[in-house]
């Protein structure tokens, strides 16, 4: 999540609010503080993790860890209309993104793309496991070429949801596989890459 | 701990963790000399209908006492940390939403409301909600000679004559905050004013440093 | 506030992993997470870490008169504070129902147990005993709180020193620790209580359970036992049924545990004992982890006092100068008082050419303020720009401005300069 935007105008840079962490630059002009938030400030556009916590009317109010619960519309699957309604349960997780988001109205979630495509969206994690770890981690691990990601890749196969909001799901073949891609994720926050990589192998040569 | 005019005062040695606490979403502790309190923050989260703002965050400090239950102290010294933090934090940022700060004393060895003022904000650091600036709590007591003592111990504190504590903004060194108990002229509240913004310097290079350590390892 | 809600999601995950014998954090079924034992600066006070759960207890003592029926005991006092700190969903000022449950069970482990000889807490039968209070506070809920606390309190207990006592005649003297050492309290046993949740109708057992594993359990068995193989208290909730042989079960499983942390309780009052004899330093600061990058701490700094003298005057001689002569009290009648001439009634007609001058004044310090404030404004906009990471460094004097109007201001007469004063240290106020 950006803190900063800046302007184009080379003269004129706007900065803040709230500057403490890493200050990370991508070309041209894009400037953002990194820190190793907990809670989650809804932000539009952002695909996030959330749980269905009520079904009230035509929406769906669901947790994405935010000051706020957000709203999803029974509307808003991939093919539902009136009649033919998702189904969702009480407690179920969704990968959604937020379409409105700001610091004065209710978050609003959405489960298909402009097109009304689903496109990786939607109800999921009928196994698997769901954790939290630091918005850092969060951005680290959705960074293009992101390192980590890589260096799980090669112990075995797994899928992973991650959400910009904290929280990760992944789901291995076996439930041991699942928790141990788990508990090094979550080791990853306070660790360099060669610390990392040390770890890594060692957990596939199976010493730990 | 020591006196001025004979030699240079001190800043008793303090430090700080942060990140201790799995739950809350900020955490720390910091230590001056003996004294010691841990900070947990949360937000910001959801807030109560009561309780709600329409343009800002509701801000609740809690001052948890090692002993017993909170006395009107402690309920003064709530409001000192709150006014104070309120000053720092951009609330409007986050309107209709709920922060929380839990102080708990650990122990306490004297200059304890400078000590909550320098636990909070590495708390609200760690939670990394946006602040206009950073804040340093700084005691100072008079003794009986007239001598200024920064920092004192609770012993101290006892012999003094006047005790006043600032909360010192990091952008110009302002007094943000000020609680005094006992009588001094208006030249030794002005000497204690300039020797807490000095010794604000010692902490604000601290926390710098304390956040340099911390994310030295995800650059 | 709300806790974070548990998703489908977990409990399936949890409740496959634990038919696999499998822990969220890798235990196995009878573990306990690790446990860490510190101490405060003063007697009686004691940290427990059990894995992410963290407790504080505080042992305090009171001279009080006893009990009209028991004249000869003292009286143990047990708190539990469910601080928000340690989760959302705790409130302060509220006793909600796991606050009660867990004093109780403390309650029952630690006072019903006779565990402590409340006889020798006895001053003055009949008139004064020692009332000993244990404060428990939970700093980070992360499951199984009812050990963490007995363990903290136990030990906390055990650490515990209450002042000596003299007694001539009459009189009771307590003595402070400088003058006579403190004495610990005598203690026969140390009950330790061992939580055991049950899951599936309780197919299946685990002990220690953390957050998500109490979340998602059917019942819970606590157990609180001495090392002795005594059998405390034994709590079972949540409304499932035991079978006899399930409760043995877990009785000799905890019988193993507590053995094992009452040694680790014993050699941690024993390091304890060691680094105060040796006059080493103790308490929260030697505790605090100096590897971890998430912690820092400075040595005694001192401070370059040089120009704090300077600085001092200079702030002093900035400000304007107080008015050397306070104006005395005018006594318009009997019984009124006033200070200063500048507040005599204006209602009056013959005085309009004044009111006029004064409102004259207004606007001129109205119209300086605004400019003040625009300047301020300008300053803080530098400010920002500068202002990347660090929110520091910036040496700028707020008194500059104002001193300079000051200056202009220094050639009114004496009573407007009071009306400056005042209008000043009002914005000052302000800001």
């Amino acid at each position: 999540m950006p803190e900063s935007i800046t302007d184009s105008k080379p003269e004129k840079v706007v900065c803040g609010p709230g500057l403490r962490g890493i200050l990370r630059h991508k070309q041209p002009n894009l400037y953002w503080i990194d820190s190793q938030q907990r809670r989650y400030v809804p932000s539009k556009g952002e695909n996030v993790i959330g749980v269905v916590t009520a079904k009230s009317g035509d929406i769906f109010k669901v947790d994405i860890g935010g000051s706020e619960q957000a709203s999803l519309s029974y509307l808003a699957f991939e093919g539902a209309t009136k009649r033919n309604r998702p189904n969702v349960q009480v407690g179920d997780l969704v990968y959604s993104q937020l379409i409105v988001a700001n610091k004065d109205m209710e978050p609003e979630l959405v489960c298909i793309d402009s097109c009304g495509r689903a496109n990786g969206l939607g109800v999921f994690g009928a196994d698997g496991l769901l954790f939290k770890v630091s918005l850092g981690l969060v951005r680290r691990l959705l960074a293009p070429q992101s390192e980590i990601a890589k260096d799980l890749e090669k112990m075995f196969p797994f899928e992973m949801v991650v959400g910009m909001n904290g929280r990760v799901w992944v789901k291995a073949k076996t439930i041991q596989q699942t928790l141990i891609v788990a508990n090094l994720l979550e080791s990853c926050e306070n660790m360099t890459a060669q610390q990392r990589q040390t770890l890594f192998r060692r957990v596939a040569d199976g010493s730990i | 701990m020591e006196v001025c005019g004979s030699s240079n005062p001190t800043l008793r040695e303090f430090g700080s963790e942060q990140n201790l606490l799995s739950r809350p979403d900020g955490s720390s502790s910091f230590v001056q000399g003996d004294t010691s309190v841990l900070a947990g923050v949360y937000g910001p989260a959801e807030v109560k209908v009561s309780k709600e703002i329409y343009d800002r965050a509701t801000l609740e400090v809690v001052i948890q006492t090692k002993v017993g239950l909170p006395s009107v102290k402690e309920r003064a010294r709530e409001q000192c940390v709150r006014e104070t933090c309120e000053a720092a934090l951009l609330s409007t940022l986050n309107p209709r939403s709920s922060l929380t700060l839990i102080l708990q004393v650990v122990h306490d060895d004297g200059s304890l409301l400078a000590c909550f003022l320098n636990a909070a904000c590495m708390a609200l650091m760690d939670a990394g909600l946006p602040m206009s600036c950073l804040f340093a709590g700084v005691t100072c007591a008079i003794d009986g000679d007239g001598r200024i003592i920064i920092d004192p111990s609770a012993v101290q504190e006892k012999e003094s004559r006047a005790l006043m504590t600032f909360a010192i903004d990091s952008k110009e060194r302002r007094v943000m905050m000020s609680s005094t108990k006992g009588s001094f002229t208006v030249h030794e509240l002005h000497q204690c004013v300039a020797i807490s913004q000095k010794a604000s310097d010692n902490i604000f290079e601290f926390y710098r440093e304390s956040v340099r350590r911390r994310y030295s390892k995800s650059v | 506030m709300r806790d974070t809600p548990l998703s489908n999601c977990e409990r399936d995950f949890i409740l496959k992993a634990i038919e696999e014998k499998r822990r969220l954090d890798g235990r196995q079924t009878y573990d306990y997470r690790n446990i860490k034992i510190s101490f405060g600066t003063d007697y009686g006070c004691c940290f427990v870490d059990l894995g992410k759960t963290r407790v504080m207890a505080q042992v305090s003592c009171e001279l009080i008169t006893p009990k009209e029926n028991r004249p000869n005991d003292g009286i143990m006092f047990f708190n539990i504070e469910l601080s928000p700190m340690a989760s959302p969903a705790f409130e302060t000022g509220r006793q909600s129902e796991l606050m009660v449950k867990l004093n109780r069970q403390l309650e029952r482990c630690l006072r019903n147990s006779k565990c402590i000889d409340t006889e020798s807490l006895c001053v003055v039968s009949g008139e004064k005993v020692w009332q000993i209070r244990v404060d428990v506070h939970l700093l980070n809920h992360d499951g199984n709180l009812m050990d963490a606390t007995s363990i903290a309190a136990i030990t906390a207990l055990c650490h515990f020193r209450r002042p000596d006592v003299g007694i001539q005649g009459e009189d009771v003297t307590v003595y402070s620790t400088e003058e006579r050492d403190p004495i610990p309290l005598s203690i026969y046993h140390m009950p330790i209580s061992v939580s055991f949740s049950f899951f599936q109708q309780g197919t299946y057992l685990l002990v220690d359970p953390c957050d998500r594993e109490e979340r998602v359990m059917d019942g819970l068995l606590m157990i609180a036992m001495n090392k002795h193989r005594e059998i405390c208290s034994i709590q079972s909730s949540g409304g499932i049924m035991l079978l006899k042989d399930q409760v043995l079960r877990c009785s000799k499983i905890a019988s193993v545990k507590v053995s094992e942390i009452t040694e680790l309780i014993n050699r941690a009052l024993e390091n304890d004992k060691k680094v105060r004899k040796a006059g080493g330093r103790c308490g929260f600061a030697e505790s605090m982890p100096q590897e971890r990058i998430t912690a820092l701490k400075t040595h005694v700094s001192p401070l370059e006092m040089t120009d704090v003298e300077e600085k001092a005057n200079e702030i002093v001689l900035r400000a304007e100068a107080p008015p050397q002569t306070v104006p005395s009290p005018v006594l318009p009648g009997p019984g009124t008082g006033q200070v200063g001439e500048g507040l005599q009634s204006s209602w009056g007609l013959e005085e309009e050419e004044e009111e006029e001058e004064e409102e004259e004044e207004e606007e001129e310090e109205q119209q300086h303020k605004a400019e003040e404030e625009v300047t301020c404004v300008a300053e803080e906009k530098r400010g920002v720009d500068v202002v990347l990471i660090s929110d520091s460094d910036s040496e700028e004097e707020e008194v500059v401005i104002l001193n300079q109007k000051a200056l202009t201001k220094n050639a009114t007469s004496s009573n407007q300069q009071m009306a400056v004063d005042s209008k000043l240290k009002r914005q000052r106020e302000r800001q």
